[in-house]
């Protein structure tokens, strides 16, 4: 008998640790789950976006919390920010089940195009469509940049700026700003979707767009027209390409040293943008201008190759240019953090969640969840504009794409420096 | 004409480059063979161990503002410990005729010290200092990176030496008897644990090089680098001659010259297609490898 009650007992204790605590929680506050990639070679964007998540939430609270349907204060919660590492099916895994074990009103994750391509496919297209068994949770994603990720489900939300817009506006300005610049040519790595697309299929287009002439292989395919002759490029321009882990890059420096344009386009990751531009920079190759992917704007080129990147001009999502990006960026700082263009998005995600919870009658409570979950996303499309870091926030209702405002900076004497603002 | 010579300076340029930088790939193939050699198994740790001991070495640089001899130094010696390390976790204590045990669990090291890696550094790329980076000889149409010749010279010299330990010392009989037959060598007296220990850290210091030597190379260092090299270094360790030493110099520079050229003449999707195939016609016309002694495939 003795026996049975401790076996009871423990069996009770050991149900006890088991149940989420997220799933007990029964407090009036407004719960929210992240996820991002804590571990492998992208583990700083995950940190990074964790820590502007929890400084915000922290904000917000200290000045109150977010207001609920019953009128009443409460706070937010950030219950989990859990670790995809980038990788599809650990963000699916983390999406189901954070709809369904968690009372996360919403699940903000994660940076990765890709990850996020794969992540919106198992969300109901249409909203209301009961035919779809698809899951139905609101996703506020802080950047996966890669054009047209929005329109894949109802439920899916982006922070981030039109990659379009930026490049073309780009150019534009550097063809004004950069006169003797001319021609152009550049490389990618090839194993990463977002970089690779983003060169043959938007940045390599809009540079045609305004007047910079094509000086790699030939490629009379390639127009002003975003994926204009991009299938041709890829084709023409492949040994001067790399992959993200390469460690040589002796073969494409020289096919683009050979080449002289003035203009080289790198785009490219950190590590490979590195590895490359310091082969360039061996091989002496020195263009008048070099640009690179919105995804190196970050400390990551910096601690790899500051001297090598030295001119490089950038768009980005995010600058302290403003006095709360300054703060911001103090506040994330100090939380043991890095704001740049991915991890600001997660900051400002979280004003956006506490706008869009305050727009409808939210309970915050588990009876009322699924609920909450429509009225919020309901809510979250409705927002159309909304201040950020560096200004404003802006969403087409129509087809779900975000906007959110950029500038262009600059490796200068081994730091980022802001030297356009277009908004300004 | 002039595009043919055009071409041929180009091909010739190529397959240069890529023998200088097979120097790196036959360093960290030296370390596979040496350790196949001695006791018949691969340690899949071995290239992260070189990278995890070139960013220990960084460290060091970053907080003492040491020179680029003291970095490699330092690469050299933690590399040194790690494969001590590797060998006590990872082979010591799994049961010998167990190969495919030995062989996950050095995955798993690889695993462990990539993960460490990325721990310490939030998987942030990291200035490498480059030694003799400026060094970067035009002869004609043709350029040559002194470091990869530097790096060249020190593959050629670490395989003579390792070659003088092997063969002109008591410590090599000691490691060759323990690789022919472990069990007549502890007979005679070898302890083989103590034996595969310094077998393996030989190999680590070598690894330290190797890492330190890359990533000077690259002049970034990185986590993403830990994997290509591993899968680099075991098909140069396979396509040498397991457990060959000159095997795993010559393979390194062929598999240089080789992917360099493909990359070359058929772009970067293909490229590791053809070092893959490559690998591929070795193992069914010739097992064994460039230099390994011919011994049945069954």
């Amino acid at each position: 008998m003795k026996n049975i009650s401790k076996l009871i007992g423990a069996s009770m204790l050991l149900i006890a640790l088991s149940i989420p605590q997220n799933a007990i929680s029964g407090g009036h506050s407004l719960k929210v789950l992240g996820w991002g990639a804590k571990s492998g070679p992208l583990k700083s964007f995950g940190v990074n976006s964790e820590a502007a998540l929890r400084s915000a939430v922290a904000e917000i609270n200290a000045a109150g919390g977010v207001r609920m349907g019953d009128g009443s204060m409460a706070p937010m919660e950030v219950i989990g920010y859990e670790d995809s590492a980038c990788k599809k099916d650990e963000a699916i895994a983390i999406l189901r089940k954070t709809a369904s074990t968690t009372d996360a009103i919403v699940g903000m994750g994660t940076t990765c195009s890709g990850v996020c391509q794969a992540m919106f496919g198992v969300l109901q297209k249409k909203r209301g469509d009961d035919s779809d068994s698809g899951v139905q949770m609101p996703i506020l994603a802080d950047t996966c940049i890669r054009p047209g990720l929005a329109k894949i489900s109802d439920w899916s939300f982006r922070n981030v700026p039109n990659e379009i817009t930026m490049y073309d506006e780009l150019f534009k300005w550097i063809r004004t700003a950069y006169p003797n610049v001319k021609t152009f040519t550049g490389g990618s790595e090839t194993d990463q979707g977002h970089s690779f697309v983003t060169y043959t299929a938007i940045i390599a287009q809009m540079a045609v767009k305004h007047g910079f002439q094509w000086v790699g292989p030939p490629v009379p395919e390639l127009g002003p027209k975003v994926k204009q002759g991009m299938k041709e490029l890829q084709a023409a321009a492949k040994s001067q390409h790399w992959l993200m882990g390469d460690t040589n890059y002796t073969v494409q420096a020289r096919k683009i040293k050979k080449q002289n344009a003035d203009m080289v386009i790198v785009a490219s990751h950190p590590f490979s943008a590195c590895g490359f531009m310091k082969e360039m920079k061996r091989q002496r190759v020195k263009p008048k201008l070099m640009v690179g992917l919105t995804s190196s704007a970050s400390q990551e080129t910096l601690n790899g190759c500051m001297s090598a990147a030295e001119g490089i001009i950038i768009p980005t999502g995010f600058a302290p240019i403003t006095s709360e990006a300054k703060k911001a960026n103090s506040i994330v700082s100090k939380a043991g953090g890095f704001l740049d263009l991915h991890s600001a998005a997660a900051w400002e995600n979280a004003y956006l969640i506490k706008h869009a919870v305050e727009r409808t009658s939210i309970m915050g409570k588990p009876s009322t969840l699924q609920e909450d979950r429509r009225k919020f996303r309901n809510a979250l499309a409705s927002i159309t504009s909304q201040k950020g870091l560096i200004g404003h926030l802006t969403r087409d209702g129509s087809t779900g794409e975000a906007s959110k405002p950029y500038v262009y900076v600059q490796v200068v004497n081994g730091k980022w420096k802001v030297i356009h603002d277009p908004n300004s | 004409m002039e595009d043919f010579l055009y071409e041929a300076v180009e091909i010739i340029q190529t397959i240069w480059d890529g023998i200088l930088f097979g120097s790196t790939y036959a360093l960290i193939g030296i370390g596979f063979t040496l350790i196949f050699g001695a006791m018949g198994k691969l340690n899949m740790a071995y290239a992260g161990a070189a990278i995890a001991g070139a960013y220990v070495g960084l460290a060091v640089s970053l907080f003492f503002d040491a020179t680029i001899i003291f970095v490699f130094a330092v690469s050299a010696v933690i590399s040194t410990l790690l494969g001590y390390i590797v060998y006590q976790t990872c082979f010591r204590f799994i049961p010998t005729h167990n190969h495919l045990a030995a062989l996950m669990a050095s995955v798993g090291g690889l695993f462990f010290i990539d993960e460490l890696i990325v721990l310490a550094t939030l998987g942030s790329p990291m200035n490498f200092p480059g030694l003799f980076e400026d060094a970067y000889f035009e002869i004609g149409p043709f350029g040559i990176r002194g470091d990869l010749l530097f790096v060249f010279l020190i593959g050629i010299v670490s395989t003579l030496l390792l070659l003088y330990v092997l063969f002109k010392t008591r410590l090599g009989m000691a490691t060759r008897a323990v690789a022919q037959q472990d069990i007549a060598a502890q007979l005679c007296g070898i302890n083989i644990h103590r034996t595969n220990s310094i077998t393996f850290s030989i190999a680590g210091l070598l690894g330290g090089i190797a890492g330190a030597m890359t990533a000077a190379a690259v002049g970034v260092l990185s986590p993403v680098m830990t994997v290509p090299l591993t899968i680099k270094g075991l098909i140069v360790t396979v396509i040498g001659g397991l457990g060959s030493i000159p095997g795993a110099i010559i393979a390194g520079l062929f598999v240089g010259a080789f992917e360099n050229f493909f990359l070359y003449i058929r772009g970067i999707d293909e490229r590791d297609m053809y070092v893959v195939a490559l690998l591929f016609i070795f193992l069914i016309f010739r097992p064994n490898g460039i230099f390994s002694k011919t011994i049945n495939r069954d």
